[in-house]
């Protein structure tokens, strides 16, 4: 190698290590400050504790705005995922200008702030008499997610072989049968897709839920934020941080081996090993591209 | 029970602007082995597939045992479909692929396993049932389509190409098969196909298709030696198509005079021998002599010079660039110790017999829309 590659590489290298430990340092640190037997988090550490971890369980507070995010973020999920499921299925068939129409009125919520969203939902929340309320936040989480989840299933949806359904029908199954018995279980690991990342959505979102959520009842970001202003709750916040981190990552390992796992028992090992690979929208996703291809040939993401 | 009786009577469809299926009438009878035969874009898919109730007609209706289709959706006609691409559900065993239409229709537990074994056996794949899809070869993925298809006893079985994305030595053992399974299980087979060779090995009768219409109707012998239309005779293998006037119409004992150019005449005694005027002539290859070039100028000998051999093992394909300035391909048997050696450049006699000379009656040129050919 010459020696401008060299130079190259190795400043790649450093970019790289650079890179990763700015994205992982933060983590890092909330780990070491968990156990970290002092009420400030500075270094020397004063010794390794795990009463934080009890203490934070003992806080009704805390624990209560943990458990209403992810009730809030499931039941979002749910929604949205189901929401893309019957977009989707409008989006495979239709005309082109149609669908061009509906795919950029669906993917607008990528675009708007959700700070605007906010406001705006509690704008017309009160023009309804209606108050703050979880629901409210539940509508706003669904209306964020909802692209994602579109972008996650549509790709999926479109590479089945369209065959798939007309033989189900031909052999005698209805509508409905056809969709349940076929389309369904092949749509298997773009499911759990989305609904990881409808939850992730959902759990992290802020301004939405810090607009729409009533006072009393938090979301676990909106309670970050606010007890940041309480310095003795530091600790305990660290504490349950970290918990959540290696919960988020337990989640999203478990998540990939399963759908790789649902994938090798859908199409045979060569064929799964190509499709996990896969993952990133097709550019021609939202385009009227061949897609009559045996599902043996064909890897969806 | 059904006897799987067909008809199609006055059938269209067109998608816009573009016609698919121009007004097709066709009456298949219970148990026969019927072939849609075409290019591809004739029509012939979108015909299967508004049998089968996939697709609706913009005119004209579709009759099953003499009940009229209209109105009654795929899952409940009482016919099944094996696509080219077999379609078989990635995410069942072969065994709940084939009991898929049995579920369907509530069939008892027991009923479901004796007649999923049964259609199993029937196709050779006794064994096969714990297996998915995507651990079959091309040839057993496309057994088990049928067997899928033929558990439910379907009075007309339609198929779609279904050989078409095998290798040329397993297309071949299985179109045996599935003509020997037709025989067998005796349902009508509604078969749709491009390649000649298949639709002329399997079937009862052909339907030759081009541009939406049927061009020809009859069986595999009668499309190939009695073509009524230069498309149908262009189609189904060589023909030798050749432009020429017929100057004498046939009468009692002899064909009709026809000068194939520059004081060559020639006698035709197949086909429209009783119009005049500017014709077509096909012979096919088969059937057109190769001789010594000093019998020329005898009856229906033509002179000409060897173009180029293909030698194909079984025989030899010989073209050869006639006096008139036509091209005629011969085709050779190498049945004979000797080689004749036919080689580039020889000169040769092209003995073309009255009896498989083919008169096509051609219209002038025609107006846009009118009809070509004559009824074979």
């Amino acid at each position: 190698m010459t020696r401008g590659g060299q130079v190259g590489r190795t400043a790649l290298w450093v970019y790289f290590v650079l890179f990763i430990v700015f994205l992982f340092a933060p983590l890092v640190a909330l780990l070491v400050f968990s156990v970290n037997d002092s009420p400030i988090p500075t270094l020397p550490m004063s010794g390794v504790t795990t009463k934080w971890f009890q203490q934070a369980f003992d806080n009704g507070a805390l624990t209560g705005a943990l458990v209403r995010s992810a009730l809030l973020g499931v039941i979002a999920s749910i929604l949205a995922t189901a929401l893309a499921i019957m977009a989707s299925i409008g989006l495979s068939g239709g005309r082109l200008r149609m669908r061009t129409l509906a795919v950029s009125v669906l993917m607008l919520p990528l675009v708007v702030p959700y700070i605007s969203l906010a406001v705006g939902l509690l704008i017309l929340m009160q023009a309804i008499g209606v108050n703050t309320s979880l629901t409210a936040v539940v509508l706003g989480h669904t209306v964020i997610a909802l692209p994602f989840a579109i972008l996650v299933i549509l790709p999926r949806l479109r590479s089945l072989d369209p065959l798939l359904g007309e033989s189900a029908r031909d052999l005698g199954a209805s509508e409905w049968g056809a969709f349940r018995l076929v389309t369904l279980p092949l749509l298997a690991p773009s499911l759990v897709s989305s609904f990881l990342i409808c939850f992730t959505t959902s759990f992290d979102e802020f301004a939405i839920a810090s607009f729409l959520a009533p006072a009393g009842t938090p979301t676990y970001p909106v309670f970050l934020y606010s007890s940041s202003r309480t310095p003795a709750l530091l600790p305990e916040v660290i504490a349950v941080g970290t918990l959540v981190i290696a919960l988020s990552l337990l989640l999203v390992a478990a998540a990939e081996g399963g759908r790789r796992w649902g994938e090798r028992r859908l199409v045979g090992r060569t064929a799964a090993a190509v499709a996990v690979t896969g993952g990133v929208v097709k550019p021609d996703t939202f385009t009227d591209a061949a897609q009559s291809q045996p599902t043996q040939e064909r890897a969806g993401g | 029970m059904a006897s799987g009786e067909v008809s199609l009577v006055r059938l269209s469809k067109s998608f816009g602007s573009s016609v698919a299926v121009d007004g097709i009438d066709l009456q298949i009878p219970g148990g026969e082995f019927f072939s849609l035969l075409g290019p591809s874009g004739c029509g012939k898919t979108t015909t299967l597939r508004m049998i089968a109730g996939f697709e609706e007609p913009t005119s004209g209706e579709v009759r099953l045992d003499g009940d009229d289709m209209a109105g009654t959706p795929a899952s409940r006609r009482n016919v099944h479909t094996v696509f080219q691409s077999y379609a078989l559900f990635p995410h069942l065993t072969v065994f709940n692929n084939v009991a898929f239409g049995l579920r369907r229709q509530k069939v008892a537990r027991e009923d479901v396993r004796r007649r999923v074994d049964e259609a199993l056996a029937l196709v050779e794949l006794v064994g096969f049932a714990r297996r998915k899809p995507a651990q079959l070869s091309g040839g057993e993925q496309q057994r088990v389509a049928l067997a899928r298809a033929l558990v439910l006893r379907p009075a007309v079985l339609l198929l779609d190409e279904p050989l078409g994305a095998l290798d040329a030595k397993l297309r071949r053992q299985l179109q045996v098969e599935l003509k020997q399974l037709q025989e067998q299980v005796g349902i009508t087979f509604v078969y749709v196909t491009h390649d000649q060779e298949e639709a002329l090995t399997m079937s009862d009768r052909i339907a030759v298709m081009n541009c939406g219409r049927v061009e020809q109707v009859g069986r595999p012998r009668e499309v190939y030696e009695e073509p009524s239309t230069a498309f149908v005779a262009d189609f189904l293998g060589v023909s030798n198509l050749m432009d020429a006037t017929v100057t004498k119409r046939s009468s009692a004992g002899s064909g009709a005079s026809v000068l194939l150019g520059e004081g060559v005449q020639v006698e035709a005694r197949a086909g429209d021998t009783h119009v005049t005027g500017p014709v077509r002539v096909v012979i096919r290859p088969e059937r057109v002599g190769l001789e010594d070039p000093s019998g020329a100028g005898s009856a229906n000998r033509v002179p000409g010079m060897v173009q180029r051999t293909v030698y194909l093992g079984a025989g030899t394909q010989v073209s050869v660039l006639l006096a008139t300035g036509h091209k005629v391909t011969a085709l050779v048997q190498n049945a004979a110790d000797v080689d004749p050696g036919w080689t580039t450049g020889r000169p040769v006699s092209c003995h073309l017999p009255p009896a498989a000379l083919r008169v096509l009656a051609t219209t002038p040129p025609p107006a846009p829309g009118a009809e070509t050919g004559s009824g074979g």
